[in-house]
């Protein structure tokens, strides 16, 4: 009875397994330091492990169940410009009658994302990529809801920092937004299962998926090392206050789904070390369907291009000088 | 489980444990202070990295509001992690500091900030 409540559950449980997924990247562009965010990814291409990443939240499903996620995500640069990275996670999903019923865990399906930067102007803090990830149908236990079919995912990239404006507008050139989109395709349009209890067949419609998102932060160290430097105690100096949104749409094939967008609004702080950052943020629901009440996201990010500059931090192939020079901007 | 907690603690002790003490090069503070007001002309801009720099592809200029370059010599790497450029005379007014430097692990980085001199 109870793995009936807990599949129909899954439908709006993938969405949040989703959002709530590691992601990656830390980028240095001109001035600019973008931080890796914790429930979206952002623009850069760089040599990283987060790990782990912890997430606790409570489901939008009726009943609605809690949800402890704990990932990793492992990038590694194949040209100066181009990255894969592989994100394994493991999740525990809590029957909702309490402790008398056994619930569900095991690994999500494994993600690859293929990620290419493809703009960066040091001068305008801009930069963009373009990636492709694919959750590997099968690779995850069906009992945590990974689904049996690849999932396809392209999805641009920006980020933008505000150190270009005039310095009459001091005070916002801290600031920096990032975001993303993507459309999740789904390599199958319908899944059908067949409940032996019952005797019932169940048809599932697989949607696909606008996926979105962005972040506003506030940079502390570009602060204290382009804007003003105030004398403050050297931990505030490594601080990113930041507002991350991660949000799912339904767009076509939703007869199962709906169209309702759902996701959270995540405000937390960052801090950012010369080798680590860590960060921990709220998952605050922006609807009943994303969540029942506020759950928290917890990361230790790596950034290995650091840690390791002469072997598994540096670029597989080509230039090995990290170039803070655009590409193909002025 | 438990074996795995021990494992992360192990490879990640390890990981911060053999770290080489190279990064990026990022601006840690200067003098004159980023952003600040000085009331009388500094003779030499100096600029403080988080990382040892390459001096060979480490430069900095400091310019005036017209864009006027104001140094009065080549920039120089003092103790691996200073960056020093001594400057003419500055007369009262917002001067621009552009500095691009290479870290010994070949990372590039590039900045600027603003300083005044008088009040």
């Amino acid at each position: 009875m109870f793995s009936r409540h807990l599949r129909a559950a899954l439908c709006g449980a993938v969405a949040t397994l989703t959002s709530v997924g590691p992601t990656l990247s830390h980028e240095i562009v001109g001035n600019r330091f973008f931080p890796a965010t914790l429930t979206i990814d952002d623009p850069g291409v760089n040599d990283e492990l987060a790990f782990p990443t912890v997430s606790i939240s409570k489901t939008g499903d009726d009943p609605s169940f809690k949800q402890l996620d704990v990932s990793a995500e492992f990038a590694k640069r194949i040209t100066d410009d181009f990255a894969i990275s592989v994100a394994p996670t493991w999740s525990r999903l809590y029957a909702p009658g309490g402790p008398t019923m056994n619930g569900a865990s095991g690994f999500q399906n494994l993600a690859t994302l293929f990620k290419y930067r493809l703009f960066k102007s040091p001068e305008h803090e801009f930069v963009m990529s373009a990636g492709l990830e694919i959750e590997w149908g099968r690779t995850g236990a069906q009992g945590v809801g990974a689904e049996p079919f690849n999932v396809y995912t392209p999805t641009l990239f920006f980020g933008k920092g505000f150190g270009d404006l005039p310095t009459s507008l001091n005070w916002a050139r801290p600031f920096a937004i990032t975001g993303q989109v993507g459309y999740s395709i789904p390599a199958s349009k319908q899944t059908v299962t067949f409940d032996p209890d019952t005797g019932d067949v169940d048809t599932e419609f697989n949607p696909r998926v606008l996926v979105w998102g962005g972040s506003l932060q506030y940079s502390m160290p570009y602060l204290k090392s382009a804007v003003v430097d105030l004398g403050l105690p050297d931990f505030f100096n490594h601080l990113i206050p930041i507002v991350e949104a991660s949000l799912q749409t339904p767009v076509s094939n939703t007869f199962s789904s709906g169209t309702v967008t759902t996701g959270t609004i995540n405000p937390g702080i960052l801090w950012v070390g010369r080798y680590f950052q860590v960060g921990v943020e709220a998952l605050i629901p922006v609807n009943r369907q994303s969540g029942t009440s506020v759950g928290v996201i917890a990361q230790l990010h790596l950034y290995l291009d650091d840690i390791f500059p002469n072997s598994i931090g540096r670029p597989l192939f080509g230039n090995s000088i990290t170039s803070g020079r655009p590409k193909f901007g002025n | 489980m438990k074996s795995m907690h021990s494992f992360s603690f192990s490879a990640l002790s390890l990981l911060l444990s053999v770290a080489p003490a190279l990064a990026h090069a990022m601006l840690d503070h200067a003098s004159p202070r980023v952003g600040n007001t000085v009331a009388a002309a500094p003779k030499e801009v100096m600029l403080w990295f988080t990382q040892k720099l390459e001096p060979a592809f480490s430069s900095v200029e400091v310019r005036n509001e017209q864009g006027v370059v104001m140094n009065a010599g080549k920039a120089t790497v003092v103790g691996g992690t200073q960056l020093r450029v001594s400057v003419k005379t500055l007369p009262p007014g917002t001067y621009r500091v552009i500095w691009r430097v290479l870290s010994v692990d070949t990372h590039r980085t590039q900045g600027d900030f603003t300083f005044r001199v008088g009040q």
